[in-house]
């Protein structure tokens, strides 16, 4: 018999409306003759009463200082697919078809044992199976796991997946119970050119691969989880990304040598990044490596997440995210570096802060000190083409530098791959980049 | 329908999964733009696209930018780039050491760790970009072999 798993969002399971809508999605695959197998998001999104990131900011409101304990967040961010899996299980009841609701455990998926961002490593179908052999339809939480300490402790943990974790969650059972294909319902036709939020007319992509809407994820698409991409591409299942409330095709994610040799696949956005900018120069030269050494080792040992990383032989580069802010000022606003017999005293903006000055003053008597000043942009996202075999064409990086300053949109850093090419801007900038250079460049992208 | 997943890995590890190394680049740096630095840039690439050169791991300075080419176009580029107003340094024999790791800008400090690893060697950076899942060190030949195989050693399947 062949199966195929169908995964609803947030907004597909958002009311009693909507899910009746993606009941009867469910139905008319199992009329077809297939045995489906639903996964589920929370119900809803940021605001809804059960949605995760309403569930998150309950936690964050007793006390935005104290931090929620990973392990406890998890166990209350899976309330909401529980609840979600129940509901749904319970409306295909009462639409005359047997249903059976699973936490992500009981269908069987272990993870590793970060919590918050979990990894799948195995799935064991066996009660999923069950249930299709006996005539039910498994409605899956999507989203979480457990892991199975080698502390022999009673009972699994429960983990999340981090975001996005629903589509692979339906990636990987499609790939555990060998499904014929796996399909991603949301709120939109497919695969978009560009953030239909921006380009209210982006084009749905018809055919994609793997590795295009993998990238595409990756770098601020928030249609399909790139980690779903991933084991689908891995376990060679077809991945179609489909509208709840529409009855357009879609969007199917192909592997590369099915690719319809399109060239310009579309442009994304992702935000709320910081750019920041050491200045070496005021550094001996023969100092910098060590120094250059420093710095990484303390953003490395601190947890900071970097992009768009460069270096050049005045200085280095990089952007992080807004929320590791607090973080990084703390590191290194005042920090004092020694250096043989020189000492580096870090300071964050052209105007040194009361406790950089008081340092100042104080390394004033002792060895002599060099400022490195760390020059902060605030507020950037990053905007990105995406192509294939496209990035290597000669003259294509000059002609998205020369369209955004045409417009005075400026471009602080950039960084590129096989498949992309991205340009950090000011946030206040993104809609406008993302328009121009979806207006250049995505009208390629469709058949 | 078969249950043919039993207990087989389903995603990639989190870490570095795999450390290579391409050889054959040089490394250009363009320094000393004549302001507005934003429109010198695209002059000089304006200049390095009329030759059919194509760049990689472009990234932007506060005077200038630095980008790799295959080591073949750098006599190409020679004589487009001179006469210009600024100064260029061609750094030739350069490799590109790629260490892979999944949704690494995602992955906490880890690459600030693959870096302090590297200047840990001794090696001087010559340059460096990441992808989602990739980093590139661009370092002098003679000094990215042994920086693949410590990164190699020390990184590939460690926990993070």
């Amino acid at each position: 018999m062949k199966s195929l798993v169908m995964k609803f969002g947030g907004t597909s399971v958002s009311s009693n409306e909507a899910r009746l809508r993606a009941c009867l999605r469910v139905i008319s695959a199992k009329e077809k003759g297939y045995c489906p197998v639903v996964v589920v998001s929370a119900i809803g999104r940021k605001g809804q009463p059960y949605a995760t990131d309403t569930l998150i900011g309950m936690m964050r409101e007793i006390d935005p200082a104290v931090a929620p304990d990973p392990r406890e967040l998890d166990l209350m961010l899976a309330c909401g697919e529980i609840l979600s899996a129940v509901i749904f299980a319970h409306t295909l009841k009462t639409l005359g078809h047997a249903a059976m609701a699973f936490r992500g455990g009981q269908a069987g998926i272990r993870t590793d044992g970060v919590y918050g961002n979990a990894r799948i490593v195995s799935i064991q179908p066996t009660s999923i199976l069950r249930a299709i052999n006996d005539g039910s339809i498994p409605v899956i939480c999507g989203f979480q796991g457990v892991y199975v300490g080698t502390d022999r402790a009673p009972g699994a943990e429960l983990t999340t997946l981090g975001r996005g974790g629903s589509d692979t969650t339906a990636a990987a059972i499609g790939a555990a119970i060998d499904a014929e294909s796996v399909e991603i319902y949301t709120d939109v036709d497919g695969v978009k050119t560009a953030d239909p939020d921006y380009v209210n007319n982006a084009p749905t992509l018809r055919v994609v691969s793997y590795d295009e809407v993998a990238e595409i994820a990756h770098l601020g698409a928030k249609v399909l989880h790139p980690r779903a991409a991933e084991i689908a591409m891995k376990f060679d299942i077809p991945l179609w990304v489909k509208n709840t409330f529409s009855d357009d095709p879609g969007t199917k994610v192909v592997k590369s040598d099915e690719f319809p040799g399109r060239r310009m696949t579309g442009v994304t956005h992702s935000g709320k990044l910081i750019y920041l900018q050491f200045d070496l120069s005021g550094i001996e030269a023969s100092l910098r490596s060590e120094l250059r050494g420093y710095i990484y080792e303390i953003l490395y040992t601190n947890g900071l997440n970097l992009f768009m990383t460069n270096l050049s032989p005045q200085g280095i580069g990089f952007a992080i995210p807004r929320s590791q802010l607090t973080r990084f000022q703390e590191l290194f606003d005042g920090l004092v570096a020694f250096l043989d017999d020189h000492i580096a005293l870090f300071s964050i903006g052209a105007v040194p802060s009361a406790g950089v000055v008081a340092q100042q003053k104080l390394l004033a008597r002792s060895k002599p000190c060099a400022n490195v000043q760390i020059d902060m942009t605030e507020n950037c996202s990053m905007v990105s083409i995406i192509g294939h075999e496209m990035m290597q064409e000669a003259g294509l990086f000059v002609r998205v530098l020369r369209m955004l300053d045409e417009a005075q949109i400026p471009v602080l850093q950039t960084s590129d791959s096989e498949l992309s090419l991205s340009c950090l801007v000011p946030e206040s900038e993104t809609e406008r980049a993302v328009h121009l250079l979806h207006s250049a460049f995505a009208p390629q992208a469709v058949e | 329908m078969a249950n043919r997943q039993v207990e087989t890995e389903f995603e990639k590890r989190r870490g570095v999964n795999k450390v290579e190394m391409r050889g054959n680049f040089a490394q250009i740096n363009v320094y000393g733009l004549t302001p507005p630095v934003s429109r010198s840039r695209l002059s000089v690439l304006d200049r390095v696209a009329a030759c059919g050169v194509s760049i990689d791991f472009l990234k932007l300075t506060s005077d200038g930018l630095g980008f790799c080419v295959d080591q073949k176009q750098v006599e190409v580029l020679r004589p487009a780039l001179q006469d210009f107003g600024a100064n260029v340094t061609y750094l030739e024999d350069r490799s590109v050491v790629l260490v892979h790791a999944v949704n690494m800008r995602d992955e906490e400090g880890l690459i600030a760790r693959i870096v302090s690893s590297v200047l840990t060697t001794g090696a001087t950076i010559d340059h460096m970009g990441d992808m989602h899942d990739r980093l590139l060190i661009v370092l002098e030949s003679k000094s990215a072999e042994n920086v693949a195989r410590v990164l190699k050693a020390t990184l590939v399947g460690s926990p993070i």
